[in-house]
């Protein structure tokens, strides 16, 4: 790893992270204070006035009825899914294809720093920026439960949840750095680099709609982690660690590889 | 002692273009300017030498170590300008400079002598820089750790006429520390000043390979010369000298080596005026872009 890209790289990319940790941070406060030990009744009743279809789409057909279960419902279905693909899709086609397109890639690759080192560093970056996020958005659910509800958070399975989670976005970001890598351009980088992870996305979103559609689920990513099951203790943990772990290594590896070999329009 | 070996490369694009089983090679302290007009594939071969693509044939070698494979300890020792500008967003001249030192992991440095050399001012981003200014970041970032060799692609453009002179005084002292210069250009006049050998390249493929001197005898220029009555100007058609265009009372003369018949033929009419008409490479070199040249007219 070069220490100075990756000074440089976190310089010139922390802002986006900043930006979405903040948003992450306004949802997950307002739904952490909306949590009503005595009155669960009440947000069913109001959750039950909101269009079924579009609440089911957001994985919100059960809540749970502690803190934990009902933050992981209510936020790890949805929010904490869109806004950390949100970062990885932007910053994974900064990291190279941004770099190649505009040509910047040749004043890098014109120091004694191998393809090789550079395409690692650039990799590191995307990992370790999203390790550190979901860190900060772990730690910061523990202190909002612990200032609103104190005691109430199982912090064990809350951290759970969290790792998993993380490993799932390994693989996300891993597919969006994959095509930025394979691509010379921007614009084939973001199609792909965005268009497959929201394709997971939707196809998650709409095999919750009704039990019908659950098979569609089958062929998403984002279905491999049932947050709330693996908080309730009845999911198979297993497979939703090893698969998006296989699909970050393979990615990312095959990523690496290609930019180390491909031929640079710069 | 070759320094820069290029040997039968072909590099062909799925355009169908490229560069087509190219030779040649620059030895210790020569400086080899390489000549073509634009997408003739001088910035195709330069990309070969910096190790950013891969040959489909043939190989190139710097200091006898492969340009692709070998990139990383290569770099330790070259300087170089890319064709393009592109550079880091929102990094001023000096942050750009200091982190490309950086990445060199520089010991030495005469950045500062540059600086003050080009009149460059570092203080603003380079994004609010003009081009001329950013061509010199370019070219500072590419002589500040004093490298051996240097690759140069179009090292001169944006660069106004003076800034052009300071930088060939500056190849020129290179040259004198013996250092190894590769550079490109589609003007043989910037050529001319400084290299000892050029290539020519046409359509991917190297048309010429010689020294500056008998490059220039093979270059034609085109004067255009006012005379008084048209009288004189059936005197020009009848002399030997070959005439491109006849204007009025303005005559457009080519001459390549013949300066003294044209001199000789000029005395016998009254001479209003004489210009020398800007041309490009492939009107100058009509000997090897026959072609294209006629394609332009």
């Amino acid at each position: 790893m070069n220490k100075t890209l990756f000074k440089q790289t976190s310089k010139s990319n922390w802002i986006i992270g900043v930006i979405i940790f903040t948003v992450m941070m306004m949802y997950l406060s307002i739904i952490i204070s909306m949590f009503d030990p005595e009155n669960m009744e009440g947000i069913m009743a109001m959750l039950e006035t909101m269009p079924q279809e579009l609440m089911a789409a957001m994985g919100l057909t059960e809540l749970g009825v502690t803190l934990t279960s009902f933050v992981v419902s209510y936020y790890y279905g949805f929010l904490v899914i869109m806004f950390p693909m949100i970062y990885s899709i932007i910053v994974a086609n900064r990291l190279i294809a941004a770099h190649v397109e505009r040509g910047s890639m040749a004043y890098l690759l014109a120091t004694p720093n191998s393809r090789l080192e550079i395409v690692i560093t650039q990799a590191l970056f995307l990992i370790l920026s999203i390790t550190v996020l979901f860190l900060f958005v772990f730690l910061a659910g523990i202190i909002f439960s612990e200032i609103l509800f104190p005691g109430h958070l199982e912090i064990g399975s809350f951290l759970l949840v969290n790792l998993i989670t993380l490993l799932l976005f390994y693989a996300v970001s891993g597919i969006s750095f994959f095509f930025s890598c394979l691509f010379n351009t921007t614009r084939k980088s973001l199609a792909f680099g965005a268009g497959v992870p929201v394709a997971f996305f939707v196809l998650d979103m709409l095999s919750n709609v009704r039990d019908q559609y659950s098979w569609i689920g089958n062929f998403s990513l984002f279905s491999l982690s049932d947050p709330l099951r693996i908080v309730e203790g009845d999911a198979v943990i297993s497979i939703s660690i090893v698969v998006p772990l296989l699909i970050a290594l393979m990615t990312y590896t095959a990523g690496i590889i290609i930019f180390n070999r491909k031929d640079l329009p710069i | 002692m070759s320094i820069i070996q290029v040997e039968n490369v072909t590099k062909i694009y799925k355009s169908g273009k490229g560069i087509f089983d190219i030779s040649f090679s620059v030895d210790q302290g020569e400086v080899f300017g390489y000549l073509g007009p634009n997408g003739a594939g001088k910035t195709t071969t330069i990309r070969q030498l910096m190790g950013f693509t891969n040959v489909d044939q043939g190989r190139c070698l710097i200091r006898g170590m492969d340009t692709r494979l070998q990139a990383e300890e290569i770099q330790k020792f070259v300087g170089y300008i890319p064709g393009e500008i592109a550079f880091f967003n929102n990094m001023t001249g000096k942050q750009f400079l200091d982190f490309i030192s950086q990445m060199r992991k520089q010991a030495k440095s005469r950045t500062a002598e540059l600086v003050t050399r080009f009149e460059l001012d570092v203080k603003p981003k380079i994004s609010k820089m003009s081009k001329g200014m950013k061509q010199k970041v370019a070219l500072t970032a590419a002589f500040m750790h004093d490298p051996e060799i240097y690759i140069l692609d179009e090292p001169t453009s944006g660069l106004d006429p003076l800034m052009q002179k300071t930088f060939i005084e500056l190849i020129l002292e290179e040259k004198k520390r013996g250092k190894t210069i590769l550079m490109s250009s589609h003007s043989f006049e910037e050529v001319e000043r400084t290299s000892d050998r050029a290539g020519v390249i046409r359509e991917g493929r190297l048309v010429a390979l010689e020294d500056v001197n008998s490059l220039k005898a093979a270059q034609r220029k085109a004067f255009i010369v006012t005379v008084v009555s048209s009288g004189e100007v059936e005197l020009l058609q009848n002399s030997n000298l070959e005439i491109s265009r006849i204007t009025g009372n303005q005559v457009e003369i080519i001459i390549s080596s013949n300066y003294d018949e044209f001199i000789r033929v000029l005395t016998k009419c009254s001479v209003k005026g004489l210009d020398v008409l800007n041309q490009n490479l492939e009107q100058a070199f009509m000997k090897y872009y026959g072609r294209e040249a006629e394609k332009n007219e």
